[in-house]
């Protein structure tokens, strides 16, 4: 299947696998690329050292493209930058903020730089800069999210910018990804559906949860203190929607949630640790290898949007 | 130049102009967030015709900042 997206980065199948602290690291990373999607190392908040032996693991274990996601809060963000460079990583996708500064840097190496975005001024502001495709996130995702549904949010999107539109967001199947493909997008990124990979270098408690959530288990903790995260429901959540409701303090707050991430990955301490996922999650009954995943998918949506064609019929 | 980055703020930000002084602090009197604030350094650009940085958006926090720096980036 070709894109202007599996253009631009030169893999067989426009599925992006998100750039998750914690979860994506070199294991993920090399899989996804090795099966035709676009593999992401997360460098979340880790240090610029990490980042450079990661990125060295990778390009250990597979030829073709992939990236890093670099979370611009990240304390270390100027160095990890400088390394994304040196190491002339083929894909850079940023998020929280803008990387306005880097684009010089990056673009001298050769690397696609590629926004995590939530608005649609954030996505025209990022086509002046330089960037060669932007994400548009929508809050169905999973960790820290935007207002905006995917439904929502890529059309618009892709009406205020030429270049390509990548949509994330509660995606995880042939319907979702050609329902994205409806909406202008011309590729994907997926998050959770990763999580729940053979390959994921997660503890097996956390992909557990994520097998076994439903509809309904879907939270979104910290919307009063203006960044809303989104996890499955445990114990830690139904205590944090409490204080949270009680008017409880930022700082009351985030003792709830500091290191919870690392906790449910790295230690599958489930219930007090923060399990993100998508929306979606209640979709995914199974782990599955990354090629499987990223072969079914492309699979599913040719075969839906064949189906929708033939289904309906057209007034003459 | 004062009285348009009230307006332009204003019509960001959902508020009434009247409100507004050089000392009203974008995010701890009204509340933006970054995308609120992303959103008003586009429509400032397009105004005034002059791109803003991004690492330059920490300084621009109340709207005499904002004045400020565009009366000095002319």
């Amino acid at each position: 299947m070709k894109t202007r997206v599996t253009n631009l980065l030169g893999i067989r199948c426009p599925v992006i696998q998100g750039g998750m602290a914690w979860v994506a690291d070199y294991h993920l990373a090399a899989a996804v690329s090795e099966a035709g999607g676009l593999g992401m190392i997360g460098a979340g908040g880790a240090s610029g050292e990490w980042v450079r032996e990661q990125i060295r693991e990778v390009k250990k274990r597979t030829d073709r493209p992939f990236g890093v996601n670099l979370m611009l809060m990240n304390p270390e963000a100027d160095v990890i930058a400088k390394i994304l460079a040196e190491e002339q990583v083929p894909v850079v996708t940023t998020g929280a903020g803008s990387p306005e500064k880097y684009m010089k840097q990056w673009k001298a190496a050769g690397i696609k730089v590629i926004p995590v975005i939530a608005s649609v001024a954030m996505a025209k502001r990022m086509e002046r800069v330089g960037a060669d495709a932007v994400v548009a996130e929508g809050t169905e995702a999973g960790g820290h999210i935007g207002e905006n549904t995917t439904m929502v949010l890529v059309p618009q999107i892709v009406d205020a910018v030429t270049i390509p539109v990548i949509a994330a967001g509660g995606i995880a199947d042939g319907r979702t990804m050609a329902a994205a493909l409806m909406l202008g997008a011309e590729g994907v990124q997926m998050g959770t559906a990763f999580i729940a990979t053979k390959e994921a270098a997660v503890h097996e408690q956390y992909k557990a949860c994520i097998v076994r959530a439903k509809d309904i288990d879907s939270r979104v903790t910290g919307r009063s203190t203006g960044h809303p995260v989104r996890t499955l429901r445990n114990p830690m959540t139904k205590e944090y929607l409490r204080l949270e409701k009680d008017g409880a303090s930022f700082e009351e707050l985030e003792r709830l949630t500091l290191g919870g991430l690392r906790k449910a990955v790295v230690d599958g301490n489930v219930t007090d640790g923060s399990v993100m996922a998508g929306q979606i999650a209640g979709m995914i009954h199974e782990i599955k290898s990354c090629e499987e995943l990223i072969g079914t998918i492309i699979s599913e949506t040719e075969q839906r949007i064949k189906a929708v064609q033939k289904g309906v019929v057209w007034d003459e | 130049m004062l009285e348009k980055v009230k307006e332009i703020t204003a019509e960001a930000l959902g508020v009434e102009t009247e409100t507004l002084t050089a000392e009203t602090s974008f995010k701890e009197d009204l509340g933006a967030d970054s995308l609120d604030l992303f959103e008003m350094v586009m429509m400032f650009e397009e105004e005034f015709g002059q791109e803003i940085p991004s690492e330059d958006l920490e300084k621009l926090t109340t709207i005499g900042a904002v004045v400020e720096y565009l009366e000095a980036a002319k």
